[in-house]
């Protein structure tokens, strides 16, 4: 089998590429898989060893496990990290609610939640206590795409379903790409992976800017590797969608003050800062605001999705705006919302964006066993590539083999054949703040407002 | 296009009077005790979330927060100390290891209370100052109240009969107890200056960008970089070496590339451990 | 002692005192690790508790390497994350780069670990105590700055994906228990290496520059060399060390390989274990790993708090240390022996009532009194 080389971007530092040794033998059921030695470029490589999985384990016999439907989730921190938590709190809800629908295929659902502390090795460790230990039908989760890249190998070699609900490297789909039968356990249920993201960002700026009034604006994304297929989508397209890219910064993972960073923002005259943050975004947003700078602040701003944010920052991120997979409020499907307020009803607060999308995932495997009748990890595999499924962030459907990025929840713009994340800002509403959606159109519960300062 | 020197001039000062708070307490427990307390971060954290929880989540206001940010840390120095440093104090490897645990244990306390979200706090003083391009107010107070803060600690250890037994004891614990000073409390009004100094340190950072439950690693090793640049046992030389150091990291980042932040502290403590280890200030403390 | 002398006494069984001959059993036990987890774990655990032991073995590699140096010569060491991370990094990077093979690329990593031993270990000559320590402190850091510098040759954050294995094998079952012998083959080796070489007239230098240096000075030995030799041998067996387990269960990876907290576990390890004795940190290093993870699976709660135990493993290894800083400050392995030679000492308590132990006494009254039922009731 020829494999064709995969080169995401120029500053991505993945080019796929496998190597294996000739003497490495498959034994698996299925058709096993070969790789083919293959060249690297520069200094940079990927090289995998495709582990076979032990015959006859999970998914061994024709119709899967029996007994309990056991579910391994696994969270970051999910005692002190609102990611972690939402993630094991949606898992336990949904499994909740299914055991009172008679559970899957009449088996109960149990929910085994574990802590990977967002680093890779405890991560693999645990990974492999709920695989080799629990013998779970499946997995879900995981937070920070260092972890989940740590992670492939020990999917691959398990054979076991990985239903991704955090992390956004758009590098664990080009691995299904490259090596189909190794690493198609996997899916990602959401986030959109980060190229989407970028190319969200793109879709935003076309449809608003110009009602924004955004007409230049200088784009900030800090330096951790998610942000990298963001940065080049919006290097190649932001321009093209008639925006003045007025200055392009990619500052330092570590940066706590941002005087000098927004002093260049200001120099450049530019109209907003359209940034793509995560771990930094907390001192930026706070500086951005107490500095009352003269320029409109959002963009992909993580820390900002919390629903508790406004209260956290003491109302620092009021009149920025983030992109969010949904909000309590917004009813992109009738599962939205229900959903969002039985969690509140259970847990006394609102989840983050992993929450609706482990909610889904766990929501999705269950439909795809029903119509297939089976909880062997092939079959289900082909319901998730082939029937679409309704969750709360959307309609959730996975590209196919043969397109970019296999088993990648579908991005679609017009929001009707896949997920389409939407926009929020944050504002002031009766003394509380409020995070108000402002695009798209269809959940949209307000519009956008200036900053009084600027 | 250049940022224009004054706005950077600006920056680099309000930044360095925070980074000379920041490494003074440091330097006095190395000056007087002796030893490295790499617990010093963790002052700095405690004192932040100290703030916090006064002010925003009890509701009491930033100014008993600020109260609380230089209580609480002090009184957390005064227990390592006697708790756990007077024994063995004479050993300063324990010391270090013992801090630096300590740090770590202090971090995922204030990870579990706290969680892992950054926080942020009120600002002492709101508004904007008209200087250059429209300075925080907030920036301008901390700056004025860090030159007050080291000014007063300055008067203190030059003029009051305390600090002067402090400075004594840090010449020579042997000399001052000879004229009746008694160095273990000494040390222990060490420790407790240099815990509210670090308390302080942290409310003012906080209040500037956020607290969270890192946010002490950092200050830690610019303190090492300040302290050896400036030389141990040194609070001109803190205050000196934190000017340095901040004109570096200042002027690095607005015109070399903002990429190396954080790296400039780095490179001068190498430099200064390879070629001149006892700082500018400082005593000898090298073969 | 000659340095064959010194291995014959290592090797032969019977004349070794007890605490080595318990050692030599302990090792024993080890390598026959897949055999009883086997008996006393059933189902895919037995294998879970190889992983978790072959992962204790790194520990204790990596802990000894800084006790060479450490615990040995009084260099602390606060950033000893920077040769694993060297080790282990360069390992990777010669085998996915330019194709080596893994056999190779360890030994590559390992030469290079080394030259950034001399790199650290000879400007720090001219420092002393906490200065020394400062600049071990900030090294990782700063590489770790220049890995997120250039993220297009090191992998930023995220790292380099995983290299070869060492052994190629199929199936999760194989590979655990083949990683699991490398693992413990590399640690026998550098088990035996620091063994050889602290137990020789070298490690007693070693403790003399740690004791007063001028001392060895003035004995005429040049402190330098000696000191260069000690970061060497600690920085190649790290560097070792970290090769081997990115070939094997670990990922060249900052957060694995250099991360402060890597620096800090290490220290925790050999302190815990008992500093300047290799062996202390050997065991310190498997036995702190073995025992996290315990505790991360225990789903007990604190009563008060709420809060499970699992979340605070750190916490409590912190505190713990702390703890046993104090009362045993010479660390486990050392208190152990201690104790043990005093039980084992052939010294006659000291009796102040006319020569008989307590037992004996006790012994003496219930034999008197049971002649008394008998039969002396007319006494």
């Amino acid at each position: 089998m020829a494999f064709t080389k995969m080169v995401n971007d120029t500053k991505s530092s993945a080019t796929e590429s496998r190597q294996s040794k000739a003497g490495r033998r498959d034994d698996r059921r299925d058709s096993g898989s070969r790789s083919s030695r293959r060249r690297f470029l520069a200094a940079s490589g990927v090289g995998f060893a495709g582990l076979t999985g032990l015959a006859g384990c999970l998914g061994g016999g024709t119709s899967g496990p029996t007994g309990p439907v056991k579910i391994g989730v696994l969270a970051p921190e999910p005692g002190s990290n609102p990611i972690g938590a939402s993630i094991a709190q949606s898992a336990k809800l949904a499994a909740e609610q299914l055991n009172q629908d008679d559970g899957i295929l009449g088996n109960d659902v149990e929910v085994i939640v574990k802590d990977t502390h967002e680093k890779p090795s405890t991560g693999r460790d645990v990974y492999q206590d709920l695989t080799v230990g629990e013998e779970v039908d499946f997995t879900t989760g995981i937070f920070t795409s260092e972890v989940l890249l740590a992670l492939m190998d020990s999917i691959s070699e398990q054979e076991t379903i990985h239903m991704s609900t955090g992390a956004a490297t758009p590098d664990a789909a080009t691995m299904v790409k490259d090596d189909y039968e190794a690493y198609k356990y996997f899916f990602r249920t959401g986030p959109v992976n980060a190229h989407f993201l970028g190319q969200n960002m793109v879709d935003f700026a076309n449809a608003n800017f110009s009602n924004m009034g955004w007409d230049s604006v200088y784009v900030l994304v800090e330096d951790y590797a998610w942000t990298k297929p963001v940065e080049s989508v919006l290097n190649n397209q932001l321009g093209e969608a008639g925006v003045d890219v007025a200055g392009m910064k990619r500052y330092a993972g570590g940066t706590e003050d941002f005087s000098t960073i927004y002093d260049q923002v200001e120099q450049s005259g530019a109209d907003a800062a359209f940034v793509a943050m995560a771990h930094t975004g907390t001192p930026a947003v706070v500086q951005w605001i107490k500095q009352q700078r003269p320029f409109e602040f959002g963009g992909i701003h993580v820390p900002m999705q919390l629903p508790s944010y406004y209260q956290a920052t003491k109302g620092a991120c009021r009149f920025a705006i983030t992109q969010n997979s949904a909000t309590p409020t917004s009813e992109i499907t009738s599962k939205t919302v229900p959903y969002a307020n039985a969690y509140h009803d259970a847990n006394d607060k609102y989840p983050v964006y992993t929450g609706y999308i482990t909610f889904d995932a766990v929501k999705q495997y269950a439909a795809a066993a029903e119509s297939a009748s089976s909880r062997a990890a092939t079959d289900i595999i082909s319901k998730l590539e082939s029937e679409p499924f309704t969750g709360t962030v959307g309609t959730i459907r996975y590209y196919g083999q043969d397109e970019a990025y296999p088993h990648d929840v579908v991005y679609d713009p017009s929001g009707e054949n896949g997920v389409r994340p939407l926009w929020l800002q944050w504002q002031e509403h009766d003394g509380a703040g409020k995070q108000v959606s402002i695009h798209p159109d269809s959940v949209a519960e307000g519009s956008y407002r200036k900053p009084p300062w600027v | 296009m250049a940022l224009p020197l004054g706005g950077v001039v600006v920056n680099a000062l309000m930044i360095s009077a925070l980074y000379a708070l920041v490494a003074i307490g440091f330097t006095l427990i190395f000056g007087v005790g002796g030893v490295l307390n790499l617990a010093h971060g963790a002052s700095i954290t405690i004192g932040a979330f100290a703030a916090y929880y006064v002010s925003s989540v009890f509701g009491l206001g930033i100014w008993a927060g600020a109260l609380a940010a230089l209580v609480v840390p002090a009184l957390f120095s005064a227990a390592m100390y006697l708790g756990m440093i007077q024994y063995v104090e004479d050993n300063p490897i324990t010391v270090m290891i013992l801090t630096l645990v300590t740090f770590i244990a202090v971090e995922e306390v204030v990870k579990i209370v706290a969680g892992t979200q950054a926080v942020a706090i009120q600002s002492l003083l709101t508004g904007q100052v008209a200087i250059g391009n429209g300075l925080e107010a907030n920036r301008l107070l901390v700056f004025a109240l860090s030159w007050v803060l080291i000014g007063l600690l300055f008067a203190v250890v030059n003029y009051t009969r305390t600090g002067k037994a402090i400075l004594a004891t840090s010449m020579s614990s042997k000399g001052a107890a000879l004229v009746g000073i008694e160095s273990d409390r000494m040390y222990l009004y060490t420790w407790i200056l240099a815990g509210a100094f670090a308390g302080i340190a942290g409310l003012f950072l906080a209040s500037l960008q956020t607290a969270n439950w890192s946010m002490g690693r950092t200050p830690l090793v610019l303190s090492f970089s300040i302290v050896v640049l400036g030389g141990i046992g040194s609070i001109r030389g803190s205050v000196v070496g934190a000017y340095i150091i901040g004109f570096l990291e200042t002027l690095t980042t607005s015109y070399v590339d903002s990429s190396l932040t954080g790296l400039a502290s780095l490179v001068v403590l190498v430099l200064i451990l390879l070629v001149k280890p006892e700082g500018l200030f400082g005593r000898e403390f090298t073969e | 002692m000659s340095t064959s002398e010194t291995i014959r006494d290592l090797l032969d069984p019977r004349e070794l005192p007890l605490r080595h001959r318990l050692g030599v059993v302990a090792l024993g036990i080890l390598a026959l690790a897949p055999l009883w987890s086997r008996l006393l774990y059933a189902g895919g655990q037995d294998l879970l508790l190889l992983r978790t032991l072959t992962a204790a073995l790194f520990l204790g590699m990596f802990a000894m390497s800084w006790d060479a140096v450490s615990g040995y010569t009084g260099q602390i060491s606060f950033g000893h994350a920077v040769f694993f991370g060297v080790g282990g990094y360069s390992s990777a990077l010669l085998n996915l780069g330019y194709g080596i093979p893994p056999g190779f690329a360890i030994v590559g990593g390992t030469v290079f670990a080394g030259l950034a031993g001399l790199v650290i270990g000879v400007p720090s000559l001219r420092l002393e105590g906490p200065y020394l320590s400062l600049v071990t402190l900030v090294a990782p850091i700063i590489l770790l700055r220049v890995f997120v510098f250039r993220s297009d040759v090191f992998g930023g954050e995220l790292g380099l994906p995983s290299p070869d294995p060492l052994v190629p094998t199929s199936g999760f079952e194989q590979a655990t228990i083949v990683f699991f012998y490398v693992a413990f083959f590399t640690f026998l080796v550098i088990l035996g290496v620091l063994l050889a070489v602290t137990r020789s007239d070298t490690g007693s230098v070693f403790t003399a520059i740690r004791e007063d240096e001028d001392a060895v000075s003035a004995a005429g030995l040049n402190p330098a060399k000696f000191k260069i030799f000690a970061f060497l041998l600690s920085a190649t067996t790290g560097g070792l060390a970290g090769a081997v387990f990115v070939h094997t269960i670990g990922k060249p990876t900052p957060s694995e390989l250099l991360v402060t907290t890597v620096s800090i576990e290490v220290i925790i390890a050999a302190v815990l274990g008992g500093m300047g004795t290799i062996v202390g940190a050997a065991v310190g290093g498997i036995f702190l790993s073995l025992f996290r993870s315990y505790l991360s699976d225990v789903t007990a709660t604190i009563p008060i708090v709420g809060i499970p135990i699992g979340h605070l493993d750190l916490l409590l290894f912190a505190v713990g240390t702390l703890l046993l800083l104090f009362y045993l400050p010479g660390g486990m392995v050392r208190w152990a022996v201690v104790a043990g030679k005093r039980r084992l000492a052939d010294r006659k308590p000291a009796a102040t009532d006319g020569g008989q132990t307590p037992i004996r006494q006790v012994a003496a009254t219930w034999r008197r009194s049971i002649a008394r039922l008998r039969g002396a009731d007319d006494e």
